[in-house]
């Protein structure tokens, strides 16, 4: 036996998925999340699957330990080293206010303090000729102050080192060399590309989970093997590849969104597999909803990322997928303001105290309790049955938003509880047309991907909303995100500034940097994966001559002009409508994409097989549109076989979700055992 | 509220996904125009508005993002002007209206309002019920590049034209635009932007007005516009009745050299709020001129959006508390005719001054003056091989400090929102200088209880011959305290020579030369202090001295403690 294993672990559960490439058996289980050990929890899951780490072949793992550091505020002591005159970008940022009418707004405080900030005489032009040399002996006595303030690891960020990253590589092995012990990190080994702010921050962010992350998986690592696996033990990277232990723990920034990208990765795998060009991948948690856009089995990937949102958070310049996040998740408050108006979110209750109906002390409603006041959720049931929810407690709590509405008594109720889904509805609907919006794209040409705990329970809803005619969702939705780990690719991710008009003078300049930056990825990914076959993808950012946005432009062959050039226009026009063959384009940077493929499990093995009853229940659920409680049938996931159809209301239940078929939809079980929901039927129309 | 019994009556779950919806579809188009604009006045200094107003052009609903100068209903005003000339019979869905007039709007010409009509149906049948409506920053229209004496030297006026009309496009304005501007790619670029978003926002708007209905639709709105009065009445209650004063001065405007009053006067009367501003400064000469709707209401609208409702959406139901009393031939009632380029310049001040008068009526809501400038700063000349450069920076500075945190910063100033600075290597690379130092300015907060934010300083070393215009105001008045905070530093330009040692200030100049090797040192002014300094906490100001925020020679002084020779802080008995 030789599983592939997944592990994710998130605020509340830590989720294992193993695949036995032989026998295909998989296994999926979930445990609570073991704060102070995380190894704990993973051991748990590996008994409760059934499994021992020596049966683990590889293990792909993700998780939340850099984000919660950034938000947490629990890093390293790191200290911070620029080029004299420059230690307080880390602190100016950009001078923006994102929130516009907040009279008192405050932006995060920068990671590292303006004490552990310290200046080194060097400087270098914006061409990389050393206008002044780095003054080497005022490093030593640098080290030497470094010593004295005990910190844990620095970041070294000089001006202009985009383009020449000299002094920072010399500074940054002469500290490492003077302070054992202690990590040390430089910009360029980052990010290539200039913007001193976004630089800084970025090495900032680099050296303050350093120290953290290091220990996290050494210790892992050792762990695992005291324990008899052999194997080697992957990181789940944002850009959503897989990282070798070595290269996270240089770049530990790179798990940024280690923990919601695997869903992303499954859910490009599926639509690749199942030919859908275009899909919304659709997460909905506890405490936000999640959307990104997979077209043609990839996502997109932004190369600037906020830890902590725009509004407040500082940027990271590395390759994360793009996500758009709302604050609705099956535990965001429902409330009343002063007007009488109600509201939904962004508040979340989170997992403690929870909403109202898992009776660990909430007393607010939340959408999780609207749900199970309407049938939606079978209070027997949740999560396997571990725990009984409270009906009658989330009912009371709704009736406490219905009465100041004027809605009184049970039907009252109900109605209220509809209306809280219905804008929880509207806001992440708003997510989902942003993400498409902002790509000139129309989401009725999307098929929608829906899950995570809460995702298969509104997805329907949804797909309506935005004139969605297709909601899919995958086996496992609640452990998807552990799925989609198993299926995630070895990927690095280099870019560099290059500039220049688009001519045929700078395609051998062009070529040769992406020689450079392909020979370099190629090597790594032969050294920390053992690959042999290594694909690329190249893109450019570009724009018209004088302009200052750029546009990222898949780059096919590097040598022919008139290729490069039509792809931009291509772009261009999809983008702005229109586009202007006679003006000249410059290139702005460059980014190079490299890809060795791992073993994939077959997706048509991922769902357990089981000897539960194909014969439904039914019970009663609520829907307005119907005028009450209708009784919907209820499946039992398992049972259904490729195939199988039938028409709504119906509620197929599994471990850890629910899916809901709305009354005038109907469903079927696709070639991959995944439930296709069409919901484009108009209401009252002919079944 | 009164009328409410007489309205049909509409479930308030139905009324929330509508309003919801509204907000939401703005905030679309918001993004929609970012993706698709050609110029960094929208995607990066974002220099527009999106807005849906009712059929008599109120206001109801307004993206939440944009420029808080918009927030004033920028776009009402120009849809009620072509209600008013065209009247709706001669309104048609399919038609598109522009307009920049300096007697409507009362901004500089450059903003344009772009509307067009929603019908009951998205086919376009049935009656019109609103307007789809955006404001725009266009990058270029004609006009002086340097000072103006009135505003037919600032470029085209279009006062509510037709562009399209019955879902065709007049070619005829479109040439007249396109053949009036500096940059027509750029300008017929955004002008296509804009376009697409009054249609894509209206098809969204229409989309909900056929799923619930037309009439819900209509008393949807006015309850909207009723509960948002009803909001602001309730915030205005909680605040002491009173008249409010505060009075300040703007160096010049630019042209002389006499301080500019700026007298402002609030009445907070039961449920209502007047702003007078009676005793501001007459029209003047220099281009800081605004009109009683692009500049007394605008003002007053963004300093009640900042104190009493920040967190209600803006429409025109907010702003019916708030009464205004300017008698014409103000700086912020101009006349159409008076200069505007620079009409912004007095609002940041304008915007302190009553958040000031406040101070007592609202002591937990109000914060300290901030450094309140533009502090234009711009390099202009032409390089050795002939091609001329232009390079606009501006100055952050320090925000007030308030009742529970210190001031914030350096940021731009309350006219603005989400504007970045421009990265420093971005600068080096098309500039001929380089930055030397750009570092926070110790000591530029004022002091208090909670201390003001701080400036910062940017050395620049000129590298080839150029010329310099700078715009950097309240030097003389600098950002003030609030309850008993101090001042903060006010910023400064100076130019040195180190060759000869001398040091000239230059905080108004209008291309004056520089030479290379010379060094101009921007440094911007710091945010006004909260409560008294013998109020701050140890351990705050102990944080201050050993972050370098606050000197030792400051801490002594101003905040009256000790220092030991550990740099440990102590307050006498």
């Amino acid at each position: 036996m030789s599983y592939a294993v997944a592990v994710d672990i998130g605020g509340t559960f830590t989720d294992l998925v193993g695949y036995d490439h032989e026998t295909r058996r998989v296994a999926y289980t979930k445990s609570a999340t073991t704060y102070g050990n995380f190894v704990e929890g993973i051991l748990d899951c590996f008994e409760k699957a059934g499994l021992t780490p020596d049966q683990a072949h590889h293990i792909n793992h993700g998780t939340t330990l850099v984000i919660n550091a950034y938000i947490q505020r629990r890093g390293a002591r790191a200290a911070l080293v620029t080029t004299r005159g420059f230690r307080d970008i880390l602190e100016i940022a950009r001078g923006n206010r994102p929130d516009p009418f907040d009279l008192h707004y405050k932006r995060d405080e920068p990671l590292i303090p303006r004490s552990l900030r310290f200046e080194a005489p060097e400087r270098i032009d914006t061409f990389g000729k050393v206008i002044e040399p780095l003054d080497l002996p005022a490093l030593d006595a640098l080290a030497e102050e470094l010593r004295a303030a005990a910190v844990e690891s620095v970041a070294v960020f000089f001006m202009n080192s985009y383009a020449n990253p000299e002094h920072e590589e010399i500074a940054a092995a002469r500290l490492r060399e003077r302070l054992p012990g202690v990590y040390v990190t430089h910009s360029t080994e980052l990010t290539r590309e200039w913007y001193e702010y976004e630089r800084t921050s970025t090495v900032a962010a680099n050296a303050y989970v350093g120290p953290q992350v290091n220990t996290y998986i050494r210790r892992l690592e050792e762990d695992m093997k005291a324990r008899g696996f052999t194997g080697p033990l992957f990181m789940m990277g944002s850009n959503g590849g897989l990282l070798s232990v070595d290269r996270t723990c240089r770049q530990p920034v790179s798990l940024v969104e280690s923990g919601p990208i695997g869903g992303c990765i499954g859910a490009g795998a599926y639509a690749e597999q199942l030919g859908f060009k275009n899909v919304v991948a659709f997460d909905m948690g506890g405490t936000t909803a999640k959307c990104a856009l997979v077209e043609n089995g990839r996502f997109n990937v932004e190369s600037i990322y906020y830890a902590n949102g725009y509004i407040q958070g500082f940027p990271i310049k590395s390759p994360v997928i793009d996500i758009v996040e709302v604050g609705s998740g099956g535990g965001s408050v429902a409330w009343i303001d002063g007007q009488n108006r109600l509201h939904v979110g962004p508040r979340s209750a989170g997992s403690t105290p929870g909403p109202v109906c898992y009776r660990r002390g909430g007393t607010e409603a939340t959408v999780t309790d609207a749900n199970l006041v309407l049938g939606r959720l079978n209070p027997e049931r949740f999560l396997g049955g571990e725990l009984t929810l409270d009906t009658q407690g989330a009912s009371e709590a709704i009736r406490r938003l219905a009465e100041p509405l004027g809605f009184g008594g049970d039907e009252g109720v109900l109605r209220t509880a509809d209306g809280v889904l219905a804008l929880a509805t509207v806001t992440m609907a708003g997510a989902i047309r942003q993400v498409s919006v902002e790509h000139g794209l129309d989401p009725r040409d999307f098929v929608l991907f829906s899950y995570g705990g809460g995702g298969p329970l509104h997805g329907a809803a949804l797909a309506r909303e935005l004139s969605i005619p297709m909601l899919v969702i995958p086996p496992a939705p609640g452990n998807f995100s552990a799925i989609g780990m198993l299926l995630a690719d070895a990927r690095i991710d280099l870019s560099k500034t290059f500039t220049g008009l688009l001519s045929a003078e700078v395609i051998g300049d062009l070529q040769d940097a992406y020689a450079q930056m392909e020979t370099e990825a190629a090597a790594s990914l032969a050294k920390e994966f053992g690959a042999q076959d290594v694909f690329f993808e190249r893109h450019a950012e570009m724009r018209y001559l004088g302009q200052r946005h750029n546009i990222k432009v898949p780059v096919e062959q590097i040598g022919d002009l008139n290729a490069i050039r039509a792809a931009f226009e291509r772009d261009y026009k999809r983008r702005y409508g229109h586009s202007d063959p006679n003006n000249p384009a410059e290139l702005q940077a460059l980014h190079l994409s490299a890809f060795a493929r791992q073993d994939r499990p077959d997706l048509k093995n991922l769902i357990i097989d089981s000897e539960v009853a194909a014969t439904p229940g039914s019970r009663p659920i609520y829907f307005r549109e119907k005028g009450g409680f209708v009784d919907a049938a209820v499946y039992q996931r398992e049972a259904l076989a490729i195939g199988f159809r039938a028409d709504g209301p119906a509620v197929i239940e599994e471990y850890g979700s629910t899916s809901l078929v709305g009354p005038d939809d109907w469903f079927e079980i696709g070639p991959l055992r995944e439930i296709r929901v069409h919901c484009d039927r108009r209401q009252g129309e002919q079944k | 509220m009164t009328h409410q019994a007489s309205r049909p009556t509409i479930d308030p779950i139905t009324l929330e996904v509508i309003r919801y919806g509204l907000i939401s579809t703005c905030n679309q188009i918001d993004a929609n125009i970012k993706r698709t604009a050609f110029s960094p006045y929208i995607y990066e200094y974002n220099d527009f508005a999106v807005g849906l107003t009712d059929i008599d052009g109120r206001l109801v609903a307004q993206c939440t993002g944009g420029m808080p100068p918009f927030v004033a209903d920028s776009v009402g005003t120009a849809v009620r002007d072509g209600l008013k000339i065209y009247g709706l019979d001669r309104l048609y869905h399919g038609d598109v209206i522009v307009c920049n007039h300096a007697a409507v709007q009362g901004q500089h010409l450059n903003n344009t309002v772009m509307y067009t009509p929603i019908a009951e149906h998205a086919d376009g049948t049935g009656k019109l019920i609103g307007f789809f409506a955006i404001n725009v920053h266009w990058i270029d229209i004609g006009g002086t590049m340097t000072h103006s004496n009135d505003i037919f030297m600032e470029g085209l006026q279009l006062r509510t034209v037709k562009m399209w009309s019955k879902g065709e496009p007049i070619e005829e304005v479109y040439r007249i635009i396109e053949n009036n501007t500096r940059l027509p790619t750029e300008l017929m670029g955004d002008i296509e932007a804009q376009l697409a978003g009054c249609f894509l926002g209206r098809s969204l708007v229409s989309n909900l007005i056929e799923k619930y209905g037309a009439d819900t639709f209509r008393t949807a709105i006015d309850i909207i516009l009723d509960q948002a009065e009803a909001a602001a009445r309730a915030h205005i209650r909680a605040l002491p009745d009173g008249e409010y004063i505060h009075e300040t001065w703007l160096d010049n405007d630019g042209e002389g050299d006499q301080p500019i009053p700026i007298k402002v006067k609030v009445v907070v009367a039961g449920d209502e709020i007047t702003v007078d501003y009676t005793g501001i400064a007459d029209q003047a000469k220099g281009s800081i001129n605004s009109g009683y709707h692009g500049g007394g209401l605008t003002t007053a609208r963004v300093a009640f959006r900042y104190l009493v409702a920040p967190d209600e959406p803006a429409n025109e139901g907010l702003f019916r508390p708030l009464k205004l009393i300017l008698p014409m031939g103000k700086i912020l009632s101009a006349d159409p005719t008076a200069p505007m380029a620079n009409y912004p310049m007095p609002f940041p001040t304008v915007i302190d001054a009553v958040i000031k008068a406040l101070e007592k009526a609202l002591p937990e809501r109000v914060t300290g003056g901030h450094f309140g400038t533009h502090s234009g700063f711009r390099l202009f000349g032409r390089r050795a091989n002939g091609r001329t450069f232009n390079g606009h920076d501006s100055g952050h500075g320090g925000w007030g400090a308030c009742a529970t945190h210190d001031g914030s910063g350096p940021y731009r100033t309350m006219a603005h929102g989400d504007t970045r600075l421009i990265p420093l290597e971005l600068q080096e690379r098309l500039l001929p200088f380089r930055i030397e130092s750009f570092s926070l300015r110790t000591d530029s907060g004022g002091a208090g209880k909670f201390r003001g934010g701080l400036g910062f300083e940017k050395k620049y070393r000129i590298l080839e011959d150029c010329l310099l215009q700078t715009n950097l105001d309240r030097t003389n008045h600098p950002a003030w305290g609030v309850l008993g905070g101090k001042d903060a530093l006010s910023g400064s330009v100076v130019v040195v020579n180190e060759t000869t040692g001398e040091a000239t200030s230059q905080c108004k100049a209008r291309g004056e030369p520089l030479k290379a090797g010379e060094v101009v040192i921007l440094s911007t002014g710091g945010g006004g202090g909260y409560g008294p300094v013998e109020e701050r906490d140890l351990a705050l100001l102990q944080r201050d001295l050993d972050e370098g925020y606050v000197s030792r020679a400051a801490a002594q002084n101003t905040y009256n403690v000790a220092v030991d020779e550990h740099g440990r802080v102590t307050r006498p008995a």
